[in-house]
């Protein structure tokens, strides 16, 4: 069995205009946040990745299936979609039982299902409501229920947590988590980076249609030779710290932070500065903690793309 | 097939019905529908009035009449020996015409005339004189089955056939995906583990029920309305010794056919173009012309094949052009078994472009 989402050499054109080019991507289980600013191919690959885009030019394949066997691929994958549209007159547990029923489940099968699916995402009061008198929130969790519904193995969320509340949107990652602790492949885009950053394994980030990057954040960030590492250090004596520090030669810049009790450490080469430690803390001063500061996704976003559309 | 692929229709179908049944945007479809059952009953209340009107004149007659006695007149009679046949008539209109002259110098001429109306209860007979001699005769029969029949024909080929199931099917079939991507939600379906063909199977069967639903039942209450107004033993007579049955087996079987073929040729412009207009007035020139069109050309057609079944033909009435005559005449009809065959073939050939198109499709409501 292939245990992997593969993109070999993918494009998508819409007439002239770029949707993605040339991505290559291996995508591995847990969570994989696809990053980007609006307009950056991340639907684009979502759709492609679930056959409702066919790609101009290469492969890919999901797991064991290509893109073009609906009825093998959706056995296995669940898609919530951005689109906010349903068919007409379905409430919820219709909506949801109606996509089971599609999928050959025998009636009492589909029904048990889709009341699972319902109260995974907390909407049972609201299941025989029609979804027209739905609120975003709740079109959003319908949806999710859906693509939740036959436990797929590969979870495809088009902006999942878009229009939730707080206490859903963190009932909504616990899920998240949870479905991916399993063994399953949970693919999200997002541009809400901070919610990223705490629930994704690996990210992909997008510019313009092309692939900026991929990999767990820390690899990525440590591939971002142009921007120096930044470190946290808590300390008694932070001005002896930083005296010492210009003694390395990859030290770069160093910032006393305002309470007097840490400092700020740019590095060139944060390896040979975690090398040091021993020495420092042999000199007699005493470190209470250290913390990268910036090899999370909103400085790895803003280092590669900028920072102009991400949501802190 | 497979037996899931057949619980996959039978989903579709239970989520279109909803929507081809009960959709606001399809409400003209049943009026269209419902028009030539409320044209027949219009006929057939008229009929029944006339009727009515025609046996009260029968009873005011001198003598009680019989279909003979009223065939009886012949034009250039005497007044006097129309009374002698028929009786004194129970219904006499008078009037006189001044006729210009011949010549210049010539005076006008005063003619008498006098229109005798008869009837035998179930025959009207108007008879026109002038100075006393029949120069004028007009059987009207209230109960002659074949002149119906002919109109029935008339309105199942020309508005039934060619307008109403037409566009009826126009209506339901380019909805079927058309109408989802203009609302947005064929991706609901495309997310599906479901074959792209088996969901256009689903769809057109779909389709399918609600037209020939619709259509059939307004058949049905058409030849219902249709033989209303005849007494029961015309009717017993019609339909159980005149091929009367057979007939209307056959209409409907035609309703049938016909649902399926441009079920068929729709479902497939449905995806093909984005403005209905276009395939619609195409497809609707393209039947239109089938007439005029060469052999091999005419096959690729519904209607072609259509007309060939249907079980009565309407004479052109005398002096009609020939553009016209070939219009309403089937002058190269094909056998029975070849039309159901071809409707089928043409169908088929519809629907498999329909399977290489729906596997092709994409969810990209934005260019929509």
């Amino acid at each position: 069995m292939n245990a992997r989402i593969v993109f070999e050499d993918v494009s998508k054109f819409y007439g002239e205009i770029l949707g993605v080019n040339r991505v290559n991507l291996t995508i591995p289980p847990g969570i994989t946040s696809l990053v980007g600013p609006n307009g950056s191919g991340k639907t684009t690959l979502m759709n492609l990745m679930t056959g409702l885009v066919k790609p101009t030019r290469g492969r890919i394949q999901v797991l064991d299936y290509k893109t073009d066997d609906p009825e093998n691929l959706f056995r296995i994958l669940g898609y919530s979609t951005q689109f906010d549209a349903f068919p007409k007159g379905l409430t919820g547990f219709q909506f949801v039982y109606s996509y089971l029923r599609l999928a050959g489940r025998d009636s009492e099968s589909a029904e048990q299902l889709a009341w699972r699916a319902i109260e995974r995402v907390n909407l049972t009061d609201a299941a025989k409501r029609n979804i027209a008198g739905y609120s975003k929130g709740m079109r959003q969790r319908i949806r999710l229920a859906q693509a939740l519904s036959h436990d797929p193995k590969v979870l495809v969320l088009d902006e999942p947590l878009n229009g939730l509340d707080p206490l859903a949107r963190s009932e909504m990652i616990a899920l998240f988590r949870s479905t991916a602790a399993q063994g399953a492949y949970v693919i999200i885009s997002s541009h809400v980076l901070h919610e990223v950053d705490v629930i994704s394994d690996q990210v992909i980030l997008l510019s313009n249609g092309y692939v900026v990057a991929e990999g767990q954040i820390q690899t990525v960030r440590g591939e971002i030779q142009e921007h120096p590492t930044q470190i946290l250090i808590r300390c008694s004596r932070p001005r002896e710290l930083a005296a010492k520090m210009f003694e390395y030669e990859h030290t770069i810049e160093v910032s006393i932070h305002k309470d007097e009790r840490g400092l700020l450490l740019k590095t060139r080469d944060a390896d040979r500065f975690y090398l040091t430690l021993n020495e420092i803390a042999l000199s007699g001063i005493d470190i209470e903690s250290i913390a990268p500061a910036d090899d999370d996704v909103l400085s790895v976003y803003e280092y590669l793309i900028g920072n102009e559309e991400a949501v802190r | 097939m497979k037996r899931i692929w057949w619980a996959q229709i039978k989903a579709v179908i239970r989520l279109e019905m909803k929507k081809t049944f009960f959709a606001k945007r399809g409400l003209w479809i049943y009026l269209v529908a419902a028009l030539p059952v409320l044209l027949f009953i219009a006929y057939a209340i008229t009929i029944s009035s006339l009727q009515h009107q025609s046996e009260s004149v029968a009873g005011r007659g001198e003598k009680s009449l019989t279909y003979q006695d009223l065939r009886a007149v012949k034009t250039g009679m005497k007044d006097q020996e129309v009374i002698a046949i028929l009786g004194r008539p129970p219904v006499r209109f008078h009037w006189s015409e001044n006729r210009p002259p011949e010549t210049e110098k010539g005076t006008s001429i005063e003619v008498q005339h006098e229109d005798y109306h008869y009837s035998d209860g179930q025959n009207d007979l108007f008879v026109g004189l002038a100075d006393g001699k029949v120069v004028s005769i007009n059987i009207h029969g209230f109960n002659s089955v074949g002149q119906d029949s002919i109109m029935f024909a008339g309105v199942f080929q020309f508005f039934f056939l060619r307008l109403a199931i037409f566009f009826g099917c126009l209506g339901i079939f380019m909805n079927l995906f058309r109408g989802e991507i203009l609302d947005r939600s064929l991706h609901f379906y495309f997310l599906a583990p479901i074959r792209r063909e088996v969901l256009m199977a689903g769809k057109f069967l779909a389709g399918l029920l609600a037209t020939c639903t619709i259509f059939v039942t307004s058949e049905l209450l058409q030849t219902i309305a249709f033989l209303w107004h005849f007494p029961p033993s015309v009717r017993d007579l019609y339909l159980y010794h005149n091929h009367g049955l057979e007939h209307a087996a056959i209409y409907l079987g035609v309703t049938l056919l016909a649902c399926v073929g441009y079920g068929a040729f729709f479902l497939v412009a449905g995806m093909l173009f984005r403005n209905p207009i276009l395939p619609a007035a195409a497809i609707l020139i393209w039947e239109g012309i089938n007439p005029f069109l060469p052999g091999v050309l005419k096959q690729f057609s519904v209607i072609y094949y259509l007309k060939s079944l249907c079980p009565v033909d309407i004479p052109s009435p005398p002096g009609t052009p020939a553009v016209l005559a070939l219009l309403v005449s089937n002058s190269d009809p094909v056998a029975a078994p070849i039309a159901v065959l071809g409707i089928l073939v043409v169908a088929l050939v519809a629907l498999y472009v329909s399977s290489v198109q729906v596997r092709r499709m994409e969810i990209n409501y934005t260019t929509e």
